[in-house]
Order: C-alpha cells, then sequence, then structure tokens
C-alpha cells in the first residue's frame, strides 16, 4: 500500500553535528549507569515515570507533532491498553509482560475505530473527538460487565524487591523510550516523515503531489495508539491496580500534550526535553499546591506557549541557530522550515 | 404503550431545544469564524455555575440568571477574543487549537477549585413539579428550558437574519476578505460574534443547569452533544442547527428507552461516527477556514 523509504538528509554534518550525537550518548550511557547503580527509590521511580511520559509523548508526537493532527484524549488508548493486559490477566492469568503487545493491538484498534471516521476529514474533528471519547470509555470502563467497575482488577506482585522492581521498570521504560525515539527518528528521516509534515503544512499541497495523505493518518495513528497501548499494559503491572478513574484520568492527555508542546512537536528531541522539564515543576508544584492548581498552573502555561513561543525549546533553539547561520553566512538564501506547534 | 411513545417524543423534543441551544454556539462561531472552540462546554458548564450560585447565595431564579447570563458571558466571550483569538487568528490551526484547549483545562480546574468535582442540582420552587399536557407528563424544567431554549434560538435566528450587525456577520461567514474590501468592520465583528457565541454558550448552561445535575469535570459531555448537533446540522445556520439539536434529543429519548443508561454514550459515538462518515465534506465552511 505505502512504500517506505529514507530521505537523504540535506543537512551539513559539521562538528556540531557530532558534539550534540555525542551528548545524547553520555546522557544515555549516564542514566544506564545509574539505573545499575543507584539505590534511591524515589529517583528510580520518577526518572521511570519520565521515561514512560517519553515513550507516550514520542508517541503523541508521531501524528501530532509531524501531521498537526493532535489528539486531546491520549489516555483513551493508555487506558485501553491498561485494561486489555489487566483483563486478561484477571481472566486468564496472563501476564502482561506478555499481553503488552496484545494490548498494544487493542489500543491500535481503538485508535482506528476512532481514526477511521475522523481522520479522513480535515480540521479539528480528530482533536474534538479524541477529546469527547475520553469520558464516554471511562464510563464504559464503569460499567462494563468484565471490567470489575469501580472496584477496579488487582495484578499480580512481581516477587522482588521494591527497589528491583522499580529498576525492573526503569530499565523497561528506557529500552522503550530509546526504541520509540529510534523509531520517530527514522520516521523523521524517511518519506512518511516528509508526508506527515507535508499534510501539517499544507494538506491540498500534500494532496496534489501524490500523498495518500488519509491513509498516512491512519497509520501514523494507529501505531501511536500502539505505543500507548503497549505503555497502559506496563503501567498496569508496575502500579498493580488499576480501576476506571485513575487508569483513564485526564492528566495523562493533558501531560502528553504539555510535553510535546513544551518541548517542540515535530522533532525527535522534543519530548525528549519536555516530559523531564513537565515531570521535574510537576513535582516541585506538589509539594505546595493541589492537583487542581497544579493543571490550572499548567494549562495557563500550555496557553502562554501556544501563543508566544509556538515550536517549543525546539522551536527557539532552532530561531537562534538559523540566526547564528544567517549572521555567519550573511547571504539568507538557505530557509529551513520551523515547526509550528 | 401510546401514552409511552407520546411521552418519549414529547421529552425528546424538549431535550433536543436544550441541545440545540448548546450547538448554536459552537455552530456559530465555527461556521462563520473558522474557531474550533474546544472550550465551549466550558464555560456552559460556568454557565450552570453562575445560575447555581446566583440561586444559593442571593435566591435569584434561573429564569432571571438566563436572561442575566446573556451579557455577562458575551463580555467574557469579547475578552477570550481579544486575548487568545487575535493572536493565534492567522496562525496555523493547530496553535489556535492548542490555545483553546488549555483555556478549557484552565477553566475546568478552575471550576474544581471553586466548587470541587461534586455534583449540583438547582432546585427552584418549581423543580420536580410537573404537568399533564392532554396524556403526557411534562417536568416544568424541561418546559421552561425547552420554551427559553427556543426563544433564545429564535432570537438569534432573527438578530442574523434581519438586522444589518447580522447580514454582516453573515457576510463575514461567507467570504472574510470580500466583507472587508465592502467596509465590514472584521475585526469588531468577529469579537462580536464569539461574545455571541460564548453568550449563547453561558445561557443554554443555565438552561442545562435547571434540568440536569452537573459538576465540573463532567462538562466534556456537553462538548460531545453540542459537537453532534452541529456536525449533524452543519456549520452557521441557526435553523438546521435548531433542527439537528431536536432529531438528537429524539434519538436519545428512544435509545435511553431501549438500552440501560450507560450505553447511551456508546450510542451517540456510534451516531457521531456514522455522521462523520456519511456527511464526509458537508461541513465544507470548517474545511475551507483555518483559524
Amino acid at each position: 500500500m505505502l512504500s517506505v523509504f529514507f530521505l537523504k538528509s540535506k543537512r551539513r554534518r559539521d562538528w556540531r553535528t557530532w558534539f550534540g550525537a555525542g551528548l545524547w550518548f553520555a546522557l544515555l550511557l549516564a542514566l544506564v549507569l545509574y539505573g545499575l547503580i543507584g539505590t534511591r527509590l524515589f529517583l528510580l521511580s520518577t526518572l521511570g515515570t519520565v521515561f514512560m511520559y517519553v515513550v507516550l509523548t514520542q508517541a503523541w508526537n508521531i501524528l501530532g507533532g509531524y501531521g498537526g493532527y493532535l489528539n486531546f484524549g491520549m489516555v483513551t488508548f493508555f487506558g485501553t491498553g491498561a485494561y486489555t493486559s489487566a483483563i486478561l490477566f484477571h481472566y486468564f492469568g496472563l501476564s502482561p509482560f506478555l499481553t503488552a503487545p496484545v494490548a498494544g493491538l487493542a489500543a491500535a484498534i481503538a485508535g482506528l475505530l476512532i481514526g477511521i471516521p475522523t481522520l479522513r476529514l480535515r480540521g479539528a474533528y480528530f482533536a474534538l473527538v479524541t477529546m469527547i471519547v475520553t469520558l464516554a470509555v471511562q464510563i464504559l470502563a464503569l460499567n462494563l460487565p468484565y471490567t470489575q467497575g469501580a472496584l477496579g482488577i488487582y495484578m499480580q506482585p512481581i516477587g522482588l524487591t521494591p527497589l528491583n522492581v522499580e529498576r525492573l521498570f526503569y530499565f523497561l521504560f528506557l529500552a522503550l523510550a530509546i526504541l520509540v525515539t529510534l523509531l520517530v527518528y527514522a520516521i523523521e528521516r524517511s518519506n512518511i516523515g516528509g508526508a506527515l509534515v507535508a499534510i501539517r503544512e499544507d494538506e491540498d499541497a500534500a494532496e496534489i503531489i501524490g500523498v495518500r495523505t488519509t491513509e498516512v493518518k491512519w497509520i501514523a495513528n494507529a501505531v501511536a495508539c500502539f505505543i500507548a497501548g503497549v505503555v497502559g499494559a506496563l503501567y498496569a503491572q508496575r502500579i498493580m491496580y488499576i480501576e476506571p478513574t485513575g487508569t483513564f484520568q485526564f492528566d495523562i492527555s493533558l501531560n502528553t500534550v504539555l510535553m510535546a508542546v513544551i518541548g517542540g512537536p515535530g522533532t525527535w528531541q522534543g519530548p525528549l526535553i519536555g516530559a523531564p522539564l513537565v515531570l521535574l515543576v510537576a513535582d516541585m508544584l506538589r509539594v505546595t499546591f493541589t492537583s487542581e492548581v497544579n493543571r490550572a498552573i499548567f494549562s495557563v502555561i500550555v496557553i502562554i506557549i501556544a501563543l508566544y513561543i509556538p515550536g517549543g525549546v525546539m522551536g527557539v533553539l532552532e530561531r537562534w541557530r538559523r540566526r547564528n547561520r544567517r549572521k555567519a553566512l550573511s547571504t539568507a538564501d538557505e530557509a529551513i522550515p520551523g515547526p509550528a506547534v | 404503550m401510546l401514552n409511552q411513545i407520546a411521552t418519549i417524543i414529547a421529552d425528546g423534543i424538549l431535550l433536543g431545544l436544550i441541545y440545540a441551544i448548546a450547538g448554536v454556539g459552537l455552530s456559530l462561531i465555527l461556521g462563520i469564524m473558522g474557531i474550533v472552540n474546544v472550550a465551549h462546554s466550558a464555560f456552559i458548564m460556568l454557565g450552570s455555575f453562575f445560575a447555581f450560585e446566583l440561586f444559593r447565595r442571593f435566591s435569584v431564579d434561573p429564569i432571571v440568571s438566563f436572561f442575566l447570563a446573556f451579557p455577562v458571558f458575551f463580555a467574557a466571550g469579547v475578552m477570550v477574543y481579544r486575548a487568545l483569538i487575535t493572536r493565534v487568528e492567522l496562525a496555523p490551526q493547530t496553535q489556535g487549537l492548542v490555545a483553546m484547549f488549555g483555556l478549557m483545562v484552565l477553566l475546568e480546574s478552575l471550576g474544581t477549585i471553586a466548587w470541587t468535582t461534586d455534583t449540583r442540582v438547582i432546585t427552584a420552587a418549581y423543580t420536580n413539579r410537573s404537568v399533564l399536557v392532554g396524556p403526557v407528563m411534562l417536568a416544568n424544567v424541561k418546559l421552561i428550558a425547552g420554551a427559553l431554549a427556543l426563544l433564545m434560538i429564535v432570537v438569534f435566528w432573527a438578530f442574523l437574519r434581519y438586522t444589518l450587525t447580522g447580514r454582516a456577520i453573515r457576510a463575514m461567514g461567507q467570504n472574510r476578505f470580500a466583507a472587508m474590501t465592502v467596509g465590514v468592520n472584521v475585526r469588531r465583528l468577529s469579537a462580536v460574534m464569539f461574545g455571541l457565541g460564548i453568550a449563547c454558550a453561558g445561557s443554554a448552561g443555565v438552561t442545562l443547569g435547571m434540568v440536569f445535575p452537573f459538576s465540573p469535570n463532567t462538562q466534556i459531555l456537553w462538548l460531545a452533544w453540542a459537537f453532534l448537533v452541529v456536525i449533524l446540522g452543519g456549520l452557521g445556520n441557526v435553523a438546521n442547527t435548531l433542527l439537528s439539536g431536536l432529531v438528537v434529543g429524539l434519538i436519545q429519548t428512544g435509545v435511553a428507552a431501549l438500552l440501560p443508561f450507560d450505553y447511551v454514550y456508546l450510542a451517540l459515538y456510534v451516531m457521531l461516527a456514522v455522521i462523520l462518515v456519511i456527511r464526509r465534506e458537508g461541513l465544507s465552511g470548517a474545511v475551507r477556514r483555518q483559524i
């Protein structure tokens, strides 16, 4: 249906490129080392959560950042995955580690159910419907016979010490974060990424030059939902108990949007910057404020970024870099398209 | 049996009027300005709490609040337009969407801070009473809310159709730049239009608060209903919105009579999906214009 191939990067490689790559590798090495020798439970579990959000935000980034179709209900697919694995465990005794791909599949199917009618259309239909569906799915989870309603589902504890459990999820989510980041990096460098950016910038023009816009959007959405579902399954095992209001909490949707928007949507670095930043601020705020105040503060940040700093941190960096280069060349003949929100 | 059907139909029509008024604001803002106001239902929620607070503190009747809400929310709408919309109007659509999403979350969390997540009701003197119209028993609140909604929709329709401002607004909806060339002050009228849309949401919130229990964190459900009404009725047309509101109301009471309560939402989503698939490019207004 679609052929996938890589595009040649036109960007010249100089010492800065290698320096950047080196920094990322050093960071990765430090994280792996800390995971091996670190003993502070709090830090391990916080970093595990950061990696989890990196995965979710990267998934969101595929369609939302590159394609410009915003998913305001990431938690729907996350929760679908969590519930799928929980139900499979509860009724068939299967471990979520085994059923995570199944959970991802269930979430991808949910994504297709929502994506097929809404992504055929332009505009905000997808955003609106994803926003609306969360509450409906939560109500379904509360009332369907096999989700045990508000009672929730307990998972089997893993027979390890708390520290080792956290370490396990630390590495699981770290590995997933690396994998998904590599995937997004590959997408950015492939024709699919180009197609998504073309859809974001001008969908009519994209269609005219032969991009199969609808199919590309469907696939991007299904892949994102698959990832969210896998994360949801692991999350269910991690907290060992899921129930509708906690699993389908709106904060997860808000956080993914926030992290992507702050870090810089449509770049593979954006989620890597946004996720730790947001969680750091959230943890600092949590000490002094209730979660509602917290949410209000974050929503104000979202508005401010949308109004004044489109492109987030990466957008600012890109603009700065472009200005420097222009100064150096003093002939501004190459224009690099910056990411929109 | 026949009685039951008559009740379902009467209930559906009254409910439909309320849904229609919830949809009108969304439809006009989307159709005429091309702005996807995802914060619409947050304003509906604020409208409900506006009536609730006036009733609790000053025992103002919700019917009075309905008319009070209009200017208050109009002002709020104009303010939001000036502060937010003017900055993202010419930017890519996603940027405006993110901003409105932020506004929605902000309003919802402020609502939760002020009123917690408890479910509230407004109990006026005529709540829990009903009248017998022919063979059908109708709740007073629904009758009153339906009548208010109908009044508002008719006023809106007449305003857009017969006044000069209304005509200018419709001209702006058809072609913004052409309207500008013939001397329509697009900036000012956009502010007015957005204010009217939010005012509609506020008043709709009052009528909804009269009939249904409400809480800050379930407001998104109203967005679902309003959105359904809008995509069924098309954009920027008051009469069609009224009609589609009635259809949605009738379908809802019909489904509720046959299925357990919770599956209404499933029916809602199926309806949404079916309409989106069938009406593919029916919403040409939104396709052409971006925020």
